[in-house]
């Protein structure tokens, strides 16, 4: 799981800086608009060690962000799932809520809070947290009729079962939600760095912009690339161990 | 299935390389339409490309132009050379990081003659007689902008370093500075400058602008910049192009015609105050010609090496590029 994400991602990012190069050559453009081979491989020299420690402080804010919305969602996906005033009034709320723009929230968060650590975390957990949600809500919402009913007709349902087994026969979704909100995560901390921060991979693929520097940008992008590869396929891997758990019988009843 | 998926693959590998390259190589002008990409949005600083444009000036001289506006992420000398402008405006930085990675630009103006890159201070809670007053003091700065080589100049020639100075990154709001946590902070004198100093004023507080050109530090602005092709093959469009700007631009710095300036300026920045563009009009005269005998537009060769040679010293560049090679305008 996890090698396949990082060739993957190679793949797609070998293909990008293909085209790239094939619009360069068959245009006659300069370094300055496309850089060649060359520039690429001269900036990552110089550049994918700091980048590299960019990303992983980039990371280290994603991954406590997307920590938080998962802890939000299901909080709130649990709480929203009944059909009462409550549960309803919850899920038009986030469903509202999530049209906004996270985006253009940022500076005021940054006004706010300056542009720190706390910034970046809540921007980051905020872009993450809507979408995971409107997953969970829908998940937490939608009743699995032929084992609920059991519980209901004999009397043994209780809140905590019902989230169980809805949790447990969506397993494959809520994994791919949580894997998918990493990339989610990722994103919006690199925007809040982008827009304010002083520090991580946003912050420097800002400066590099402010050069107009397009092999620092690409080598940037190799670097977040890669390290959210590694970060997914260790979510997925996680999922699939925790499937895997669930769904194996029990030795003691095999004997 | 494997071969499937490998034709797959490979077809749509081709179709993204096709649809980029069509993208990369389609102009973006049709017909004779030239296009003139700014470096910032419309406002009181590009006073000139305005009036040039609202004001009739490329119409008279025969031409149809479109003025775009600049912003975050546009690059004039990019636009150029993708052929999606005929003619920008460039600060000399991008011309110099430009020409180092191979770029066919030339430099047909200088439209700053002093650029309004400055610091602005309270001069009632600090004093900056020399630059030898900034150790210690709290200063902000872009990473990676114009103001950082600045600044490690400044710094530089009062023998300080930025050890003796507490630096912190300027983002876009100017809370830190408004809060008093950053004592100097950069702006452009002629647009955010004007507006902070009212925003203090307003406050009881007065400032001061410490302009690096006051310490022999002469770091080149925004520039009229084209393709050397455009200047080959076209040389009558863009000699005419530059006359009519350049009229434009001696019109708008004009006192005598400041209320139809400002009520053309009005109409493309609807966003600011009437009093605050007015100011800022002033505020961009002295920088656009700060003496009489001053020809807009004048190239001040002596700055444009010393921009270079900054930026070879701040490792910006790695070698030098011979910039006054593509200063194709009137010079000092």
């Amino acid at each position: 799981m996890l090698f396949r994400r990082i060739y993957q991602f190679l793949i797609v990012y070998c293909i990008g800086v293909v085209g790239l190069l094939t619009v360069k050559y068959a245009a006659g453009l300069s370094n300055y608009v496309i850089p060649g081979l060359a520039v690429i491989f001269d900036t990552a020299h110089r550049m994918l060690g700091s980048y590299f420690f960019d990303v992983l402080n980039t990371l280290s804010v994603t991954v406590l962000g997307q920590m938080i919305s998962i802890f939000m969602a299901f909080f709130v996906g649990i709480i929203g799932r009944k059909s009462s005033w409550a549960g309803s009034f919850i899920k038009v709320m986030a469903y509202n809520i999530q049209a906004y723009p996270i985006v253009a929230l940022a500076p005021i968060i940054f006004i706010l809070l300056g542009d720190g650590f706390l910034s970046r975390l809540l921007i980051a957990s905020m872009i993450c947290y809507f979408p995971l949600l409107l997953s969970v809500l829908g998940i937490m919402a939608s009743p699995i009729k032929d084992i609920e009913h059991f519980y209901i007709a004999t009397g043994r349902m209780r809140w905590q079962l019902e989230v169980k087994i809805r949790a447990f026969e969506n397993l494959n979704k809520l994994t791919t939600v949580i894997s998918g909100s990493a990339t989610l995560a990722m994103a919006g901390t690199i925007v809040a760095e982008f827009i304010a921060a002083d520090q991580g991979i946003g912050y420097s693929i800002r400066i590099a912009l402010y050069q107009s520097d397009l092999a620092c940008i690409l080598v940037a992008l190799f670097s977040i690339g890669i390290i959210i590869s590694v970060y997914q396929g260790i979510l997925e891997t996680v999922g699939e161990q925790m499937k895997t758990k669930w769904f194996a019988p029990k030795g003691e009843y095999l004997l | 299935m494997n071969k499937k998926f490998k034709t797959n693959t490979i077809n749509g590998t081709g179709l993204i390389v096709l649809c980029m390259m069509c993208f990369a190589l389609t102009p973006a002008f049709a017909g004779d339409t030239l296009n003139y990409r700014l470096k910032w949005l419309f406002n009181t600083s590009v006073a000139g490309d305005i009036i040039a444009d609202t004001g009739g000036f490329f119409e008279k001289a025969g031409l149809d132009v479109s003025v775009n506006e600049g912003g975050t992420g546009k690059n004039a000398i990019k636009e150029l050379e993708l052929g999606y402008a005929n003619f920008g405006v460039a600060s000399a930085d991008q011309v110099i990081r430009a020409l180092e990675k191979g770029a066919d630009v030339v430099v047909l103006a200088q439209l700053f003659q002093v650029n309004p890159m400055q610091w602005i201070y309270r001069s009632d809670l600090l004093e900056i007689k020399g630059l030898s007053d900034l150790r210690g003091r709290h200063i902000g700065v872009t990473f990676g902008g114009n103001d950082e080589t600045i600044m490690t100049t400044l710094l530089a020639k009062a023998g300080l370093t930025l050890k003796d100075i507490r630096i912190s990154s300027v983002r876009f709001d100017f809370t830190p500075f408004l809060k008093k946590e950053v004592e100097v902070w950069p702006v452009y004198r002629n647009s955010q400058g004007v507006i902070l100093k009212e925003r203090l004023a307003a406050e009881g507080e007065q400032v001061k602008f410490l302009n690096p050109a006051d310490y022999g530090v002469s770091f080149v602005a925004n520039s009229v910049v084209t393709s050397g092709t455009m200047m080959e093959k076209h040389p009558d469009t863009v000699n005419a192009f530059m006359a009519a700007l350049l009229s434009a631009w001696e019109f708008a710095v004009d006192p005598a015609n400041e209320a139809q300036v400002l009520a053309q300026i009005k109409k493309k920045d609807k966003g600011t105050r009437d009093d605050i563009r007015q100011k800022q009009l002033e505020a961009t005269r002295p920088l656009i010609k700060p003496d009489k005998g001053i020809k807009i537009g004048i190239i001040d060769t002596g700055a444009w090496q010393q921009t270079e040679s900054i930026m070879v010293k701040e490792k910006q560049i790695v070698a030098p590029v011979d910039v006054t090679s593509r200063l194709v305008g009137p010079k000092k």
